[in-house]
């Protein structure tokens, strides 16, 4: 891990360019007020579909999500382990309406509303309930398992979305005091200088959260905020200004810290649909613990009936994090005209030489030069950058696309890491088997990424065939799988039966996490990866096969350890069968019958003993079980000679240490202790 | 003399380009035409018939292993009474048995039957096993369970011998269905342990149920009972599965025709083909069983008739020919009681869908599998042995079309019986 002094300054860079980039007025906005006017604010509340809002469920998954995300980043920021703790509550409709000061009104005109039952309605459904109420009076009399009235269905309308109080809480680096409402209360003021491998999506966070509370509730957004050392909590209360795109701040104080805590908690009121997105909400929860096994998740979800109340904890299994992905520079292969102007407009470096050499990766001075040579006469090494033309511009740019490059190196990213990826896999799904294998950094366009993937067999709450779970820059992908690069590879281009894995019949589970600094995703929703990148699809093949490979020895293993087992029972399972069939012909031959060829006498003596009971099915039997007994033993002796006696690599574990303060009472032997905790 | 043929038949086409369905009539009646009388037809028959009583009088003791110095590397079987059969299972049996007692559990000595032990032998035009063996043991895991049902079928093979009783195979595997699992397991091991005793399969008194069935003119006893094949309805007589059976073997037929299907056997038996053209038919209703095939062979070495074979043109029917002349791979080992060299290949054949102007909509378009197997015969040495072969099969393979023997249906149901048959045999149309 890398030192604190180090990781500070990238940080403080981009708490720089927000601020900046926030008075400069992004491009985007740049672009729209020509047109229409519109804040980046309201321009995603009115495409939120495009964040992953499209709808009240959806909309509860992606909160939860980018609050995970953000928890995890910001804990990742300062080598702290995560630990992120997430609820949501539901919150009724008439909680709902005391919260916002709304009395609650009874209806008067009950034919108004959507749900009205008509008379017509109301004798079916009491008809029907008199029928469920007669048979489970049957049922219960003849003492079978009654089933309970589905009452909520008839309460319930269409469609019932109700309100949820999202609440999110890391032991991360937590905000400075001032600049929480502008962090949370501007949309697009973070925009990322440089190249990064990033969680996120589009760095929108939970500030698309806010917007959504904003336009379903109308409630304002809770930050409970503090860094190391700091002897104070920040809290905020603030709601969004959608046209303006500036935070509106109702509440902004600093109250004590008595926990000694840091991180941040971020509640937010929303609409949304757990029925729903209940099971989508929890494969991410499971999944996202799958690959960051050195995170802490609790997850729960509380509302008004007992019964559906869930608490679920991911524990930690490790305490190895991946590095934090440092910032990159750009390949001169994956920038296009407005970049190398943006690029140009905030650079340091005065000449192009310097700007070629610092601004990029993979161009040292002496290929700098090369270029500027290439590039024309009227270009030259000490010309200052930020007086090119646009001509100029795009000759750079053309010659960028033609010209040799070597291949970025994967230094920027920060992949899971095998060990982690299997602790994960192992952790959450407690497979019988399992394999991973991490690619080695590979290209697309210039940009940097690494395929790492672990294939398992058998396991909890894993469906029969392939179970695919796909990771992108270390987050879940749960939506559009059909058309990804992995579930194409997985189901179409790997031939499971030459590992001896069964597609249909085993418990397949599929992992491939890429990373990248560019996810190339397809899409509006940045949901999947496509299949027609043959760089990413042929290494998303590799690496899968490779972990295949692991898998078929050990599951060759695995089969001839059960064929020794099963030897014994198969050598001796035919015994009866051809000791008796033996024994029936020897009975039956005719000592005297007229030969062709004279028996030996060594074959008369056999049959003279067969028809004195001397030599009987017994006999046979008993030699025969005698035999493979000796054959089995031989064949284990071999087996064991074979293979040695440690049949498995042995694995590292992780023993969480024990975190509580308690008090302990020990006992002192010559050589040994016993702490018992009183 | 085929080229000329196939001249003939380009001019009929090209002089009656007139609507699809009078062209079809036409044509089919223009074939009609050309038919001569059927004792011109017959003519052609007898000397067919003459030159096939020649060549084999010739040739008057067939070749065997021992006459090409193979007898050593390749293996046989011979026909044997039960009472050797017998005696040969209770030495192979004491063996065991003896080495039971010693406490080293035992094992069969088996040929193989694999594809890579068996060989072609030009000489004789018919696949021959040769000699490797394989230890079928009791005390190995992956022959445990062979060796126990080997042990099965000998002692039950040693039952039916004692007896002299016959039962068929289906029998056999009934006898002790949780051993057996399924049939293909007892039929395979009975093979086997025809191949470790040296004998035919009928040898040991097992036999297949009866599936192929023989009508015309042929009079022939079966188990003493006196069979006349004219008599015998339109259904015809099935071929008894134990040959034993079978003897004095009469017929005044000038030919054999050998037919793949039914349907065209049945159509041939309703129109009493053999009496306008005395010969004896004979359908083992697709690939040919065991009976079939020795009664073929049968009627072949005692009555010296010329065989002419009616199959589909398609690769699975030259495949159904190769078996009843060169014999099965699975059956090598008794390949020389089985096989009948020298079937001449009357129809249908890939050139005469052309030349009888089979209409479009009866052919089928060959599938990959079929095309593979196509390809794979013209590798085969009992086709390349036969030019005229090669060159219909790469006619077939070339234009991936085949036919069944129904396609003639389509210019009316006797159109084979009275056109096509008629008109091959007076052009002595035949490979």
């Amino acid at each position: 891990m890398d030192s604190d002094s180090s990781e500070e300054p990238p940080v403080d860079v981009k708490k720089r360019k927000r601020g900046g980039n926030a008075k400069a007025t992004p491009k985007s906005k740049v672009k729209e007020s020509v047109l229409k006017q519109k804040s980046p604010a309201e321009f995603f509340a009115e495409n939120k579909n495009i964040a992953g809002f499209d709808n009240p469920g959806k909309s509860l998954y992606t909160t939860v999500r980018e609050l995970v995300e953000n928890a995890l980043d910001s804990a990742e920021s300062i080598s702290e382990l995560p630990v992120i703790e997430v609820t949501i509550e539901e919150i009724t409709k008439s909680k709902f309406n005391t919260m916002i000061g709304l009395v609650d009104r009874e209806r008067v005109d009950e034919e108004l509303y959507d749900d009205f039952e008509s008379v017509k309605v109301r004798e079916k459904r009491l008809l029907k309930e008199a029928r469920v109420q007669e048979m489970n009076t049957k049922n219960a009399a003849s003492g079978k398992k009654t089933k309970e009235p589905q009452q909520l269905k008839t309460i319930k309308g269409r469609g019932d979305t109700s309100f949820f109080r999202v609440t999110c809480k890391d032991n991360g680096r937590g905000m400075p005091h001032n600049d929480i409402p502008n962090m949370l209360g501007r949309v697009l003021s973070g925009t990322k200088y440089g190249l990064k491998q990033t969680r996120g999506k589009f760095g929108l966070g939970a500030k698309m959260a806010l917007i959504w509370s904003k336009m379903s509730t109308g409630l304002p957004i809770e930050i409970s905020s503090s860094m190391i050392d700091q002897n104070y909590v920040s809290f905020c209360k603030l709601d969004i200004d959608i046209h303006r795109n500036i935070p509106h701040i109702h509440l902004h104080e600093k109250r004590d810290n008595t926990e000694d805590w840091h991180g941040a908690e971020i509640q937010v009121i929303i609409e949304g649909n757990w029925t729903t997105y209940r099971s989508k909400i929890l494969h991410y929860m499971r999944q996202m613990a799958v690959i960051t096994p050195y995170a802490q998740f609790v997850f729960s979800f509380i509302s008004d009936m007992q019964d559906k109340n869930v608490t679920v904890q991911f524990s930690r299994r490790t305490d190895v994090m991946p590095p934090i992905p440092p910032e990159t520079k750009y390949h001169p292969s994956a920038v296009d005209l407005l970049l190398i102007k943006r690029l140009i407009a905030e650079t340091t470096k005065q000449n192009l030489l310097q700007f070629l050499q610092h601004e990029f990766v993979n161009i040292g001075k002496s290929y700098a030069q090369r270029l500027i040579e290439e590039m024309g006469a009227d270009f030259s090494s000490k010309m200052t950058v930020k007086s090119l033309s646009s001509q100029q511009l795009v000759r750079i740019h053309q010659l960028f696309r033609q010209a040799k490059f070597d291949d970025p190196n994967g230094v920027c990213l920060s992949p899971a890491g095998e060990y982690n990826l299997r602790l994960g896999i192992t952790k959450e799904l407690h497979p019988d088997m399992v394999a991973t294998y991490s690619g080695s950094p590979q290209v697309f366009e210039g940009h940097p990424f690494i395929v790492e993937a672990g294939i398992s067999l058998g396991g909890k709450d894993v469906k029969q065939g392939l179970n695919i779970f796909r990771f992108a820059n270390r987050i879940p992908l749960l939506f559009e799988r059909g058309a990804d690069v992995v579930t194409r590879t997985a189901q179409k281009r790997i031939n499971w039966n030459s590992y001896k894995i069964n597609q249909t019949q085993d418990k397949i589970g599929v992992f491939v996490s890429i990373v990248s600094t560019k996810i190339p995703f397809k899409g509006t929703g940045k949901e999947y990866i496509g299949d027609d990148i043959s760089e990413i699809s042929s290494a998303v093949k590799v690496a899968i096969k490779q972990c295949c490979l692991q898998l078929k020895s050990k599951i060759v293993k695995k089969i001839q350890a059960r064929e020794r087992q099963e030897r014994k029972r198969n050598l001796t399972r035919y015994v009866p069968d051809a000791s008796r069939a033996i024994h029936d012909m020897l009975k039956e031959t005719d000592l005297d019958a007229k030969r062709k060829r004279p028996l030996p006498d060594d074959y008369i003596e056999i049959l003279n003993k067969v028809s004195t009971n001397e030599i009987t099915e017994a006999t046979f039997r008993d030699k025969l079980i005698q035999h493979a007994e000796q054959v089995d033993y031989e064949m284990a002796l071999d087996y064991a000679t074979q293979t040695g006696i440690i049949e498995e690599p042995r694995e590292d574990i992780y023993i969480k240490p024990y975190e509580e303060n308690r008090k302990f009472l020990d006992f002192h032997g010559t050589n040994f202790v016993f702490r018992f905790i009183v | 003399m085929s080229e000329k043929k196939r001249r003939r038949g380009d001019g009929t086409s090209s002089s009656k380009p007139l609507a699809k369905d009078s062209v079809k009539h036409s044509s089919a009646l223009s074939f009609k035409n050309r038919l001569k009388s059927d004792s011109t037809i017959l003519a052609s028959l007898e000397k067919l018939c003459r030159d096939s009583r020649t060549s084999s009088t010739s040739t008057s003791k067939p070749l065997t292993l021992t006459d090409l110095n193979l007898a050593s590397t390749c293996r046989e079987v011979s026909d044997v009474d039960p009472e050797s059969v017998k005696e040969s299972i209770e030495c192979t049996i004491l063996a065991a048995a003896k080495s039971i007692l010693a406490g080293e559990g035992f094992s069969f000595s088996v040929p193989s039957r694999s594809a890579t032990n068996q060989m072609y032998v030009p000489e004789l035009d018919r696949i021959v096993l040769r000699d490797k063996s394989s230890l079928r043991s009791f005390s190995s895991l992956s022959t445990v369970r062979k060796t126990a049902v080997t042990t099965k079928v000998l002692s039950l093979i040693h039952q039916l011998c004692m007896k002299n009783i016959h039962v068929t195979k289906r029998d056999l595997f009934y006898t002790d269905v949780k051993l057996f699992q399924d049939q293909n397991q007892s039929d395979s091991v009975l093979d086997d342990v025809s191949c470790m005793l040296g004998c035919t399969r009928s040898s040991l008194n097992v036999v297949a149920s009866e599936k192929g069935v023989v009508i015309g003119r042929i009079v022939f006893t079966d188990d003493g009972d006196r069979i006349d094949c004219t008599k015998m309805g339109v259904g015809g007589k099935a071929i008894p599965p134990n040959i034993d059976r079978v003897a004095n073997m009469e017929s005044d037929a000038l030919f054999i025709l050998l037919v793949e299907k039914d349907a065209a056997f049945m159509r041939l038996a309703e129109d009493r083909f053999y009496n306008r053209f005395p010969c004896v038919i004979v359908t083992a209703k697709g690939q040919p069983d065991v009976a079939t095939r020795l009664f073929m062979k049968k009627m072949k070495t005692e009555l010296k008739l010329p065989v002419l074979a009616l199959v589909d043109s398609d690769p699975y029917g030259l495949k159904i020919l190769s078996v009843y002349m060169c014999g099965s791979k699975n059956m090598s080992y008794d390949s020389s009681n089985l096989t009948t060299p020298d079937i001449k290949w009357l129809g249908i054949r890939p050139s005469d869908l052309d030349k009888y102007k089979i209409p479009e909509q009866c052919r089928l378009p060959m599938t990959e599998q079929d095309i593979k197997t196509g390809k794979d015969l013209l590798e085969e040495d009992f086709i390349k042995r036969n030019a005229g072969w090669v060159e219909e099969l790469e006619i077939m393979v070339k234009t991936k079309q085949k036919a069944e023997i129904q396609a003639l249906s389509s210019f009316g149901f006797q159109y084979l019986s009275e056109v096509y048959l008629p008109l091959k045999i007076q052009q002595q149309d035949w490979l």
